[in-house]
């Protein structure tokens, strides 16, 4: 677009379709992985939609906005950037012939560009306030009767039996969440740790969402990273690793409970600026660590755990007193230190555990029931516990925890409820508009079952057909795993929202300086000079 | 508002099969370009804020900082064979295309052309006119000229040398037309000296060659008429 010129809906059909084109050939259970490779040689190999688009350059203002629009919802999900692209392509697709047909223009260039984005831009906001107002009740009536529901308490990591109820636990539904990362191979595995894990992580006062959202936030720190084995030698050790090595000897501990000291700051104060006072002041300063360490002793404190580098005196002095020093522990393991010692936990061993190679320092807690995993280097999300938190927390009229088969059932079911309610809103012609919105979304949808079944339309098939018998048993016997519906509503609001947002630009301004910061997921794109903004 | 104020302007009519073939096409060519570009974003290319002055495609720019457009310099050689405009080959595709209609009841006239000088060539069953007779009839009195009609095998050098160029497919133009009355006049000429030299000829040689140079005029003649035609 020239610069100062009005955007047009072929501009912003062109930018979204060539990101459909980028994830279109990774999308659905058989899509294919991306390699990325740097300069450096770093590689990095991905299925992930928002691991794809952000790893792209774009100076495109649009694209980019897209792109920060997949991040900022998969950063609350943890999933669905792809499906994201998908609707919000085929939607504007949709919007863009409607909006030309309805302000009477032929499809050659004409002076009326103006009246079709004011319509597309029009629809664009009927469609949203239909998103927001009625979609959750036509989704409670239409879809949730095929699916099920799950609660806490089917976290039963073992399916015995085959029988319906322990189909629907939250394995399966990580199973297929692990399917889309990790590859056919490693998802059963993948997904029988987590429930473990998480099964592990159930405080006993506190409501399931608190310990999910615990997890979630912690999860780099729970986290351990180790190359060169296979993802099957993965496996949870109890406790708290800490990623660095002591600094100081180790005691020797016989299983008594243990003290611990968390330094936020160097123990020695830092050197006064004025010059012959420096002398006396060391001295001083020493005979106060003295004191300090002293101090410390008497209280029973064995373990110090510093998050920056403590000064050489600190580490003798911490040496003699026959102290244990941890230096440079991150900010997140610190925070979860306190947050596990704070309950009624206390400390019981401290030691030494070598992990390929590497020493890192193992907390133990008495009663504890948490624990962590140890994950072989592999290229797996953390925001599985993102996507997982989210389900239990709903506000609207859609219960928690309810599933439905995955594999493009919810956006077929959906489909022909938009079109019941197209067909049943037309009768009475003060809600015609209506009519005409749930069919625009009714088709927008079976763009997504479509892609996924673009290799096999048999399996489509299956799945019309399914709508009909007996739902759930002849979906489970198709193996397509679980996906949430409350999810799924957030992706199609968040879809609707974009299409609104992106429909309201009418003009692009190239301006030579920065007008808002970079957000943090932009450190690759490289900012020479000219660089354009939209603006509203 | 605009939009009702054009509402009885006109009314919105389905497109027609045409139109819709242009529609189709023209969204064909959409999905194609978004493909490739979204090969090159996956190759490393970024993504510009510009549009390509010439056909509004987003601009790429490979590692290189040069600019590249995916539609003009890629998909626009696909579509320029076609057009009659940019390409000398498909202007003659489809001039040939026109003619072919508008002669189709009857039999074209080009493959004619082509063909008389080639059966010419290939009838070999009629005899020369035997040096003999000419002689004769030389010394009898006046000899009536060969008959044009009568298609007597020639020699391809001679009607090479006299011969004008294969009938093309252009049409005439008022150059065209005066070239080849002086070349009509030229060879009248030749003709005509031919034939006095043969009345006053005394070798058989010389008489033979004559009689030959005459037959060459003479297709050359007619081939001149049929081009004038």
């Amino acid at each position: 677009m020239p610069p100062l010129g009005h955007l047009h809906m072929e501009h912003v059909l062109q930018a979204v379709g060539v990101l459909e084109a980028v994830i279109l050939r990774s999308f659905g259970p058989e899509g294919g992985q991306v390699l990325f490779t740097r300069d450096t040689g770093q590689a990095m190999l991905s299925r992930s939609g928002t691991r794809i688009l952000t790893a792209l350059h774009l100076e495109h203002p649009l694209a980019r906005m897209v792109v920060e629009c997949v991040w900022k919802h998969s950063s609350a999900t943890g999933d669905g950037s792809k499906t994201f692209i998908l609707l919000l392509a085929s939607l504007l697709r949709l919007i863009h012939a409607a909006a030309s047909k309805e302000s009477n223009v032929s499809h050659s260039y004409s002076s009326t560009k103006a009246a079709e984005a004011s319509t597309a831009r029009h629809l664009a906001d009927k469609l949203l306030a239909f998103g927001l107002k009625e979609l959750d009740e036509l989704i409670a009536t239409g879809v949730v009767p095929y699916g099920g529901c799950i609660s806490w308490e089917d976290f039963t990591v073992e399916a015995q039996t085959p029988s319906l109820t322990n189909n629907l636990c939250v394995q399966k539904l990580l199973r297929s969440f692990f399917h889309t990362r990790c590859g056919y191979t490693h998802c059963d595995f993948s997904s029988h740790l987590t429930c473990e894990l998480l099964s592990h992580w159930k405080f006993k006062n506190q409501l399931p969402s608190f310990s999910l959202q615990l997890v979630s936030d912690y999860f780099p720190a729970l986290h351990t990273p180790v190359s060169g084995f296979p993802v099957r030698s993965s496996r949870l050790i109890e406790g708290q690793v800490i990623h660095r090595d002591f600094a100081t000897p180790p005691l020797k501990t016989d299983h008594q409970p243990v003290k611990a000291v968390v330094l936020t700051g160097s123990m020695q104060p830092t050197l006064l600026s004025t010059g012959d006072v420096i002398l006396h002041f060391s001295s001083w300063m020493e005979s106060s660590l003295q004191g300090i360490i002293a101090k410390l002793q008497t209280l029973g404190v064995c373990v110090l755990l510093s998050a920056v580098k403590q000064s050489a005196a600190v580490l003798a002095l911490a040496t003699q007193a026959e102290m244990c020093l941890v230096e440079c522990v991150s900010e997140d393991e610190l925070s979860l230190f306190s947050q596990l010692t704070t309950g009624s936990l206390a400390l019981s061993v401290i030691s030494k555990t070598g992990i390929n190679a590497v020493l890192y320092v193992h907390v133990a807690f008495q009663d504890s029931e948490e624990r962590i995993t140890i994950k072989p280097y592999s290229l797996t999300e953390e925001t599985a516990y993102r996507s997982i938190a989210i389900q239990p927390i709903q506000k609207c009229v859609l219960k928690p925890g309810c599933v439905l088969s995955a594999g493009g059932l919810f956006e077929l079911l959906l489909h022909y409820a938009l079109l019941q309610h197209g067909h049943s809103s037309s009768v009475s012609p003060d809600l015609n508009i209506d009519a005409s919105v749930s069919q625009l979304l009714a088709n927008a949808l079976l763009s997504v079952p479509q892609k996924i079944y673009s290799h096999s339309p048999h399996h489509f098939l299956d799945l019309h057909c399914c709508r009909e018998g007996d739902k759930l048993s002849k979906v489970s016997e198709l193996d397509l795993g679980l996906e949430s519906v409350s999810c799924k509503y957030q992706l199609l609001l968040a879809v609707l929202q974009c299409v609104a947002s992106l429909l309201k630009v009418d003009a692009v301004l190239p301006t030579h300086t920065a007008l808002h910061t970079q957000s943090r997921r932009l450190t690759r794109t490289s900012w020479e000079g000219t660089e354009d903004e939209g603006e509203d | 508002m605009a939009l009702n104020g054009d509402e009885e302007d006109f009314k919105w009519e389905p497109p027609t099969e045409a139109e819709m073939k242009v529609i189709q096409a023209r969204r064909e060519r959409q999905d194609k370009i978004s493909k490739l570009m979204g090969d090159y974003l996956l190759k490393g290319y970024k993504m510009l804020g510009e549009a390509c002055e010439v056909c509004g495609t987003i601009l790429l720019q490979d590692k290189q900082q040069k600019n590249y457009c995916v539609s003009c310099q890629e998909l626009d050689s696909d579509i320029d064979k076609d057009n009659p405009a940019l390409n000398a080959q498909a202007a003659l595709s489809q001039v040939r295309e026109r003619q072919l209609a508008a002669q189709s009841p009857t039999p074209s006239q080009t493959p004619e052309l082509n063909d008389s000088p080639s059966s010419s060539q290939g009838n070999m069953s009629i005899p020369q006119p035997r040096p003999e007779h000419c002689e004769g009839a030389a010394a009898g009195g006046r000899t009536p000229l060969p008959p044009p009609a009568v298609p007597p095998p020639s020699t391809p050098a001679s009607t090479a040398a006299l011969a004008p160029a294969r009938p093309s497919v252009t049409p005439q133009s008022s150059a065209q037309r005066l070239v080849l009355q002086e070349a009509e006049e030229a060879v009248l000429t030749k003709l005509r000296w031919a034939t006095n030299q043969l009345q006053s000829s005394a070798s058989l040689e010389a008489s033979i060659q004559l009689c030959s140079l005459i037959n060459s005029c003479a297709n050359s003649l007619r081939s001149l008429k049929e081009l004038t035609q």
